[in-house]
């Protein structure tokens, strides 16, 4: 019995990761569809709201017959429980994707003023933790996580100097303020996003070695 | 949390002929708390849980050195009572074993043994005993049939109502639930949750799920040796040695 329920751990555990991935995936398409102004892109990204939906019902639904089936513990029983945790960031990562996406065709008819933002660069960011947590996830190996603490720090000063930057944009040239507001949304999302890496990375602590942490 | 421990053993060692089979164990068990052993067939668990109430005695080739304490008295000092000392630390066994006899006689005997004449006070002990064993309900009307008429759940909880009638400070369960039913199993754990206001139980347990529920303190025993004894949470939870991550993940055992 104890075979059966390792191998499907291990299964659940990998079909999880394919999900941070494919929420990941979202989430730089949709940034890239932004730039790009790449309205068939960016709806390829909403078609896959529907997807990342029901892929967390059915990896949740697969972790509580585990719970139910086997009452795991010790080691186990934290893959489950970071299991979940992964499932439920992985989602919202996927959603600031399709909100991300769904501002393209609003943003289509405002003028560009071509304001020298860095969310690209924050972007890069927030993509790199999401992809380092995702890797200690599956290899266990704490390493990639250790400094999720800075990286936060960056992403957080990046929100702040976006923010304040887009704000004098706006008090200069109203006309701007559309598209300035869909900036702030989007750094604000990535913001969030780099967030919900933090969180894995705690969780994936937890799982690998029963302490608790926090990265702030 | 520090409570007082009811019992302690010092580098417990239990030979059967040449063979080791507890050894060295230092173990502190808290006053009013449940402590579960739990380890693969073999490890040693029930052979410990004999030792506290010297039914290792019973065996001849047995050899143990070492120190076992009842609160501060060593259970092997030479005088100590054995009769004693099992009225002190009661036992149940993995399949109920009440004397065939009526109800009311399977409660009354050990009182009777120990002393006590008085009918009304023995009418005393019965009630309450079987009370606190929540069987009172189901066999007040049946005292004087015979206990062998009972089903298994309810003669494991006669069982447990005879050791409480001798007013023990420990009760000793090897594996008390393996011979019962979901439900029996159920009313047993209820039981041993409401046990431990007034007394000491260390449970021998094959099901770590029951050892989880019920128990306070836990023990992982492996090939004769304690590996790890603390706080059932954190044994369950994240235990610190990867025999016992292994043993109750279910990757051995």
């Amino acid at each position: 019995m104890s075979e059966k329920f390792h191998t499907e751990l291990d299964r659940l555990k990998q079909d999880t990761a394919e999900m941070v991935q494919c929420a990941r995936d979202m989430l730089s398409e949709s940034l890239n569809a932004l730039t790009g102004q790449d309205s068939e892109k960016a709806l390829q990204v909403i078609s896959k709201k529907e997807h990342i939906r029901e892929v967390t019902i059915i990896l949740e639904d697969r972790t509580y017959q585990l719970i139910a089936l086997y009452q795991p513990m010790a080691k186990d029983m934290r893959v489950i429980a970071c299991t979940l945790k992964m499932i439920t960031a992985a989602e919202r990562i996927g959603r600031y994707g399709k909100d991300i996406a769904n501002m393209v065709k609003h943003l289509q008819d405002q003028p560009d003023f071509a304001q020298p933002l860095p969310i690209p660069h924050m972007a890069e960011q927030v993509l790199g933790m999401i992809d380092d947590a995702n890797a200690a996830f599956q290899t266990e190996n704490l390493e990639a996580i250790k400094d999720f603490s800075l990286r936060d720090d960056t992403v957080d000063a990046l929100w702040h100097s976006i923010f304040r930057e887009t704000l004098t944009f706006m008090i200069e040239n109203p006309k701007t303020i559309t598209r300035s507001t869909y900036s702030i949304m989007v750094a604000r999302y990535l913001e969030r996003s780099g967030d919900h890496a933090c969180k894995m990375a705690e969780n994936i602590h937890y799982m690998v070695t029963g302490e608790r942490i926090e990265i702030k | 949390m520090t409570t007082d421990a009811i019992i302690s053993t010092h580098h417990l060692n239990l030979w059967y002929y040449d063979t080791h089979a507890l050894q060295s164990i230092s173990m502190k068990v808290p006053k009013n708390q449940v402590t579960a052993l739990i380890g693969p067939s073999g490890c040693g668990k029930s052979t410990l849980l004999r030792c506290f109430n010297r039914l290792n005695d019973l065996i001849d080739c047995v050899k143990i050195s070492g120190e076992i304490l009842l609160a501060s008295t060593n259970i092997h000092a030479r005088g100590t009572d054995v009769v004693q000392l099992r009225k002190r630390v009661g036992m149940v066994f993995q399949k109920p074993n009440p004397f065939p006899k009526s109800v009311y006689e399977n409660i009354a005997y050990g009182p009777r043994v120990h002393g006590i004449k008085d009918q009304s006070e023995l009418d005393k002990i019965v009630e309450q005993s079987l009370r606190d064993a929540a069987l009172w309900d189901e066999v007040r009307d049946r005292l004087d049939e015979s206990a062998l008429g009972l089903s298994g759940g309810q003669q494991q909880r006669l069982c447990i109502a005879r050791t409480l009638a001798v007013e023990p400070e420990v009760i000793l369960m090897d594996e008390p639930c393996s011979a019962l039913d979901p439900i029996a199993t159920a009313k047993i754990e209820n039981l041993i949750d409401t046990l431990k206001r007034d007394y000491t139980v260390i449970i021998v347990t094959h099901n770590m799920q029951q050892a989880a529920r019920v128990s306070d303190n836990a023990g992982f025993m492996y090939l004769g040796r304690l590996i790890e004894f603390g706080q059932t949470t954190q044994i369950f939870e994240n235990p610190h040695e990867d025999l016992t991550e292994n043993y109750i993940t279910g990757r051995f055992g």
